[in-house]
């Protein structure tokens, strides 16, 4: 076959190495109504709790940090992001394994947030947003005393 | 034959040729089962897209979070291969995981060219966690 994206079976040999071998998943859409034209996609997340608050790690590839978009209303973090990086006009496309379009994805996030604090940094196309807890709810050790 | 044929980007209308066959068989097959399609399909990480230009093929591959550092690309004759570790730390050994849904390890493949290249002007760039290659046409 002359596709010219024909994989060879040098793949299986990676997965065969380990467990560490990726796997391509395709692509989440957001199901919703909505009047927006394109694609809009819902983005793989980490979310890790640490002891002043939590880090949320968002994969978006092609965003960059004039794209993103993150608000915190009434308890609820919205995310919205724009491709960046896109094909220029005279690629014509041969083959296609993923799709474009933009991404949404929404969490609520509890009182105990400091909404102030929220700060976010893009990076080689994954967000990481911090949302830190409000001081009066950070873990305290409290010392006993002995009467 | 290459796994990713599992992958049916529904707005890939570009496929011709053997890839609308293959998809239009595995279709009429799994009809026939009644198999339902799995809802996030597998196939060979990265996935990636192939455009032509005037001058060049371009493959992009969506990579976020990998470091330009931890990618390789060879080309030899009119195979080219992507190589490459996606790593995920987490800096703070007292944190716990809520939820884990990107993953991490290690990724090859290549690809074979119908045409040969001028693989010594070929340039990538890594950006946005997006690898474009651009592979220039020989003239």
């Amino acid at each position: 076959m002359n596709d010219p994206t024909t994989g060879t079976t040098s793949t299986s040999a990676a997965r065969q190495s380990g467990d560490g071998a990726l796997e391509a998943r395709e692509k989440q859409e957001v199901v919703q109504e909505g009047t927006r034209p394109g694609l809009v996609f819902r983005p793989d997340i980490d979310i890790v709790e640490r002891k002043d608050g939590y880090v949320i790690y968002a994969d978006l590839p092609g965003v960059d940090e004039e794209s993103v978009d993150v608000r915190l209303e009434k308890g609820v973090l919205t995310l919205d992001a724009q491709l960046a990086t896109l094909p220029e006009p005279g690629w014509q496309p041969l083959h296609a394994e993923y799709r474009l379009g933009s991404y949404h994805r929404e969490f609520r996030v509890s009182d105990e947030i400091d909404a102030s604090g929220v700060t976010a940094k893009m990076r080689n196309g994954v967000l990481e947003l911090h949302l830190p807890r409000s001081a009066e709810q950070q873990p305290r050790s409290i010392p006993v005393q002995t009467g | 034959m290459a796994r990713y044929s599992v992958l049916r980007p529904r707005a890939a209308q570009t496929w011709g040729g053997p890839w609308d066959e293959l998809r239009r068989e595995m279709e009429a097959v799994l009809d026939r089962y009644g198999a339902p399609l799995p809802t996030a399909p597998r196939g060979v990480f990265p996935a990636v897209n192939l455009y032509e230009s005037e001058d060049a093929y371009i493959l992009t591959a969506e990579l976020p979070g990998v470091e330009p550092d931890d990618i390789d690309v060879s080309i030899e004759g009119t195979t080219v291969t992507l190589r490459g570790e996606r790593r995920i730390e987490f800096a703070d050994e007292q944190a716990s995981l809520h939820r884990r849904e990107r993953q991490a390890g290690v990724f090859r493949r290549s690809f074979e060219l119908p045409v040969a290249i001028e693989a010594d002007k070929a340039e990538a760039v890594h950006r946005n966690g997006v690898l474009i290659l651009r592979l220039p046409k020989t003239p």
